[in-house]
């Protein structure tokens, strides 16, 4: 008896929610909006949205705005999600994935413990599809700026040639300098810090 | 104190080297891949420099190249800085600005989303400085603080 009731009750929810996103304007249906999510890592930033017609901030997750910042934010529901952004976020690639390297001071020999985390990194590179590697050297803050980038670009560049040595020989290498500009901890200007002393592996 | 000095000379050297190889490398991005297809189903296609090639993993994407998944198809990228972009069906994106150099400051991403869907991850370049990257649209432009989102376009045409 419950039953024949269930199919009207819901056909009148659609019908009320069509009418009321109808009246507030919102393109909530099949329109151009943006949803923030909760980045991989847990923590939810912020999207801002500009045009002539208005401004919106996303604060929150899964809440949704209309492209021209016209509307105020709305909650989005995951079957509106799915819907909408199922086949997006299903091609979605594998992480980068990211292996630090610390050097022996004042020169571009690998501490023992990094130099065991070698065939690690090979075997991580080796278990992904069209593989792509950054090595990036970093220095930290002490000496000159551009002392600092020629000194990274030397310890990253040891590192390639020890990765291809290792076997990855065909796989996209692309070799670069931050210098002191991309800190993992943060110092002043002018501060010893072997953290900052390190090549970044990605492989991508 | 001598020896000092004489390492910095040395280091000095190394970058009156290294210099004139960077701005090389600026005077030609076109040149230099900034991301790679990671993801292809169905039928997807990179447009650079007026030439067309058939999506798949593997295809570089460069400075000012359009992406465009057909229906039923999608496509994932991943950029140099971690950025990821990908895709749902009857999509077209075009890659208008991507400078990723930290060690000169220079640090942009902007890139147009015309139709379809897109699944945003941010990178290096959004955590270094939110401000340079943008995401336009026809309807507006999406400014990014480091996080995920999803977007979709309806196609006007």
């Amino acid at each position: 008896m419950k039953n024949s009731f269930k199919p009207t009750l819901s056909v009148l929810a659609l019908t009320l929610a069509t009418l009321l996103v109808g009246c507030a304007g919102a393109p909530k249906g099949p329109g151009s909006y943006v949803v923030l999510l909760p980045s991989p890592d847990g923590s939810v930033g912020r999207v801002l949205v500009q045009s002539p017609r208005g401004e919106q901030m996303l604060t929150q997750a899964r809440q949704g705005t209309s492209l021209d910042g016209s509307t105020p934010p709305f909650a989005v529901t995951p079957e509106q999600l799915q819907r909408d952004f199922g086949a997006a976020m299903a091609a979605q690639p594998a992480l980068p994935e990211q292996f630090l390297l610390y050097f022996e001071k004042g020169g571009a020999e690998l501490t023992a413990e990094s130099k065991a985390l070698l065939p690690l990194i090979l075997e991580h590179a080796l278990a992904r599809t069209a593989l792509d590697i950054s090595v990036i050297g970093h220095s930290d803050t002490q000496g000159k700026a551009e002392a600092n980038e020629a000194l990274a670009l030397t310890r990253a560049g040891t590192i390639a040639e020890q990765l291809r040595q290792l076997g990855l020989q065909a796989a996209t290498l692309a070799v670069e300098s931050h210098g002191e500009r991309n800190l993992l901890v943060p110092t002043p200007d002018e501060t010893a810090e072997p953290r900052n002393r390190r090549v970044e592996i990605t492989l991508r | 104190m001598k020896s000092k000095t004489h390492h910095w000379q040395t280091l000095s050297g190394l970058v009156l080297i290294a210099l004139p190889l960077l701005a090389q490398s600026e005077a030609a991005p076109s040149t230099e891949p900034v991301g790679y297809v990671k993801t292809v189903t169905g039928e997807a296609w990179v447009t650079t420099a007026g030439q067309r090639v058939n999506a798949q993993p593997g295809t570089p994407v460069l400075l000012g190249s359009q992406l465009n998944t057909k229906k039923a198809a999608s496509m994932g990228v991943t950029f140099k800085d971690n950025t990821i972009m990908s895709f749902g069906p009857d999509t077209e994106l075009t890659v208008d600005e991507f400078l990723y150099a930290p060690a000169q400051d220079q640090l942009s991403l902007s890139a147009r989303l015309l139709k379809g869907s897109m699944n945003y991850i941010s990178g290096i370049i959004a955590r270094l400085k939110p401000e340079a990257v943008s995401i336009k649209t026809p309807a507006g432009i999406i400014g990014v603080r480091g996080t995920q989102f999803v977007v979709t376009v309806e196609d006007t045409k």
